[in-house]
């Protein structure tokens, strides 16, 4: 497998009526939305609000209560091996090996994936020099920092070229010049084929320059969905910012207010 | 701030270590049912679960100890008159205490990378906690790591050797006893420290792994003790009794000032009278400076400890990672060999998971060594050379649900990879199939010019080896639906050992029966007896592989 797998204009991802739940607490309560192809969309929420949840469904690290998840319309419940060659995940926490270097893991993840080696070393070079990665390519992952970490993470997702990516607030801990090479990157990414790309984030200037739609969740609940203009058209609200539309729709405007109040009133 | 202070922190941070130990919620998995003070008070009964296990065999150890000493017609049997009762004595003491340090020692090697990468301590340092505070807590929580299994050797060993050969025998093991603990704390720290300066941060590459398993070999052959010393004792008590024979010599004192020797003579004394072990002057000053001397060591031990583990609980985040750049080169293999090569290179760097590749090998190394002590081509060397096969298929197969363990490392991470639990099963049996081959092959080499039919020896490691890919298949097999329909990963001796103990019992009756078959018809001959094995081991993998391969996703 090149990664450049055969894919319709099916979407790449659908989500219908999911619930994700731990013991007594949902959360995640019938949630619904797709992922078009050639785009990326923006997983937004409070901490707590379901994004991680739901992220774990999709690549399978927890059962759903109730719901589909299909990836190019194969439900990842009946065909998970098939879902998962498909998808790019990076994880919100740095899940790697820690005593392999990150030129062992990758190694792994490229022989896992089916890859050929130079394929994969000439993609994995590439990332390598974009992200400044030479010098620690052979050091154990224990020993390095989080944002070489989360590189390692983006390089391991996007090594298969997949046609989903499914990224967990994935500019955690870049620096500054990654982070833009991420950003380009994901919009060409999308830009080519019929790939999409499901993003979460608190960041909401990031999603305002990367997402064409977003998706708002709040305590498991969507509350709003759409591109910019159409959320700000659904608070008529027409040069509000993402963050104000997201503190709206969420109602934690009033208690953003009550909180500042309260914190610089002590002061 | 107080002791009592750092007791409470040691205490809160021992609920989180026990939950990163049972549930890896830092490798990324997700909490299972029930509420967080439930799944936190589940960790802590599952914790001090393992640990009863430990003191449970740290406990059986006193007691076989014990019955040793009142055991004197044994001693008669073995060595006649020639091994006076204190030199026996002193002897079983040594072993005991031997084995006391291997076994605490070699837990303390299983737990500390848990306790590392829990990230407790560091959790800890930005608080606004005072430096003495941190390194007491620091040092109970450690503590807190051995407590049960360390009390048993303290109380409990004595207690029993006492009911056994008389309460002051019992007090005067207590110096022996303290060493012990103290010194398994020291090595299980100094080791764990080796560790993570040498091997955990050693970079990647052909020679530094080749390095890297060098120094895990030395450094495993101590920890080796504990099963090393079941092979040595008889030559150990033998040695003993021409010690006792020959009278005061320079090899006496020497071996009175050698730990737990030193220590191990004071409950002799008790028991046999001043002259039991027929010291002379030297003796006695040699026996007083070394036992003041030990002590002494043990009691640096323990403050060296409390000093150190903070430290060494703070793993580098970085730093490590200098050095040249590198040319980016990937060679992917198929996933079966991939999950092969991933092992061996995590188990290079993780000694706990070393040791359990390295231990059948090592065995095997011991016991063909043992070859040497027989006539060449005879039929004693040719039966030793089989029973270091026999020991290394079984410990293969006995660790192998330990081979699972590894899977915790990005566990989670795993998961989401396209690698079908079939390719997993298959990489984790491959791994055992090869110790076996490799402890095998290791036998034949050191034994070629001793025993007297090599074909016949290559054909018992080859009709023995179905029966420990069926057994490591059926232990793995049952770990991962568990582990799959649970949501657990297993970790480490502390975070469900009983599982691993437990599925070790029908893989080492599935590994033992060929053995049994080639005892019967050995009756017809060594040809008959090896097609009996070699008919048994296929059967077994037959019954066995389409049930645990055959549905695709296991």
């Amino acid at each position: 497998m090149t990664g450049e797998s055969p894919v319709s204009r099916v979407a790449p991802l659908t989500i219908e009526g999911l619930t994700v739940a731990y013991g007594p607490n949902r959360a995640v309560d019938r949630l619904s939305l797709s992922v078009r192809p050639g785009e990326i969309y923006g997983l937004l929420g409070s901490n707590g609000a379901g994004k991680t949840s739901t992220i774990k469904s999709i690549v399978g690290l927890v059962r759903p209560l109730e719901g589909r998840i299909r990836v190019f319309d194969q439900d990842v419940a009946e065909h998970g091996l098939d879902a998962k060659r498909k998808i790019g995940y990076v994880p919100e926490t740095s899940l790697l090996y820690d005593a392999l270097t990150p030129r062992e893991f990758l190694e792994f993840v490229a022989s896992v994936r089916h890859l050929d080696a130079a394929v994969a070393s000439q993609r994995c070079q590439s990332y390598v020099t974009a992200f400044r990665l030479e010098a620690e390519f052979e050091a154990p992952i224990l020993t390095l920092s989080n944002g070489t970490r989360q590189k390692v993470l983006l390089i391991a997702a996007l090594l298969h070229e997949p046609p989903l990516l499914v990224l967990d607030e994935p500019l955690n801990s870049l620096d500054p010049r990654s982070v833009r090479i991420m950003k380009e990157l994901l919009v060409g990414y999308v830009a080519r084929g019929h790939r999409g790309i499901l993003f979460s984030t608190h960041t909401m200037e990031v999603a305002e320059q990367l997402c064409h739609r977003v998706g708002i969740l709040d305590r498991g609940l969507l509350r709003a969905e759409g591109s910019l203009p159409a959320l700000r058209a659904q608070v008529k609200s027409g040069d509000a910012t993402l963050e104000d539309l997201f503190l709206q729709l969420t109602e934690e405007g009033e208690g953003v207010r009550a909180a500042v109040e309260a914190l610089t009133g002590r002061r | 701030m107080s002791w009592r202070e750092a007791l409470r922190l040691s205490d809160v941070a021992f609920a989180e270590l026990s939950l990163q130990a049972i549930y890896a919620f830092r490798q990324g998995n997700v909490a299972p049912g029930g509420s967080g003070p439930r799944i936190v008070a589940r960790a802590r009964r599952r914790v001090v679960q393992s640990k009863a296990i430990v003191s449970f065999v740290l406990a059986l150890l006193a007691l076989a100890a014990a019955l040793a000493l009142r055991a004197v017609r044994l001693r008669a049997v073995f060595f006649g008159a020639t091994l006076p009762p204190a030199a026996f004595e002193a002897g079983v003491v040594t072993a005991l205490l031997s084995l006391d340090v291997a076994f605490l020692w070699w837990t303390g090697m299983q737990v500390l990378p848990t306790f590392l990468s829990s990230g407790v301590l560091p959790v800890l340092e930005p608080l606004p906690i005072d430096d003495r505070t941190l390194e007491r807590t620091a040092g109970l929580l450690y503590l807190r790591l051995f407590d049960l299994p360390a009390l048993t050797v303290l109380v409990v060993t004595p207690i029993v050797l006492g009911l056994a050969a008389g309460p002051w025998v019992g007090l005067a093991l207590v110096p022996g006893v303290v060493a012990a603990v103290a010194f398994s704390l020291g090595l299980s720290l100094l080791t764990g420290r080796f560790f993570v300066r040498r091997v955990q941060g050693s970079r990647g590459g052909g020679g530094r792994t080749l390095l890297r398993w060098v120094y895990l070999v030395l450094w495993l052959v101590p920890a080796f003790a504990m099963f090393a010393f079941v092979i040595v004792a008889p030559s150990f008590f033998t040695t003993l009794a021409v010690l006792a024979g020959a009278g005061p010599s320079t090899a006496a004192h020497l071996l009175l000032a050698a730990f737990p020797f030193t220590l191990a003579a004071l409950p002799a004394l008790v028991a046999s009278g001043p002259s039991g072990l027929g010291l002379d002057p030297v003796g006695w000053e040699t026996l007083a400076a070394a036992t003041a001397g030990y002590l002494a060591l043990a009691a640096w031990s323990l403050v060296w400890v409390f000093g150190s583990v903070r430290r060494i609980g703070l793993v580098p985040a970085g730093g490590m990672a200098s050095g040249p750049g590198v040319r980016v080169a990937l060679k992917p293999q198929r996933p079966v060999l991939s999950v092969l090569t991933k092992d061996l290179r995590v188990a290079s760097r993780t000694p706990g998971f070393a040791f359990l590749v390295l231990l059948p090998v090592l065995d095997a190394v011991a016991i063909g060594l043992l070859t040497f002590a027989r006539a060449p081509g005879g039929s004693a060397a040719f039966g030793i050379a089989l029973a270091a096969v026999v020991t290394a298929a079984l410990l293969a197969t006995f660790f192998g649900p330990a081979f699972f363990a590894v899977e915790v490392f990005a566990y989670a991470y795993g998961r989401t990879l396209p690698l079908p639990d079939r390719s997993l099963l298959a990489g984790k049996v491959l791994l055992v199939a090869m110790l076996f081959l490799v402890a095998g092959g290791t036998v034949l080499g050191i034994t070629l010019t001793r025993i007297f039919d090599p074909v016949l020896f290559v054909a018992f490691i080859a009709a023995e080896l179905p029966a420990v890919v069926a057994a490591s298949l059926l232990e793995l097999g049952i770990l991962f639906r568990r582990a799959r329909s649970k949501g657990l990963p297993i970790t480490n001796l502390y975070s469900g050992a009983w599982i691993s103990f437990l599925v070790a019992i029908p893989g080492l009756v599935v590994a033992g029966l060929p053995l049994v078959a080639f005892d019967y018809a050995l009756a017809g001959g060594l040809e008959l007896g090896l097609l009996a094995m070699a008919a048994v081991a296929l059967g077994e993998l037959g019954i066995v592989a389409p049930l645990m391969l055959g549905r695709g996703d296991v």
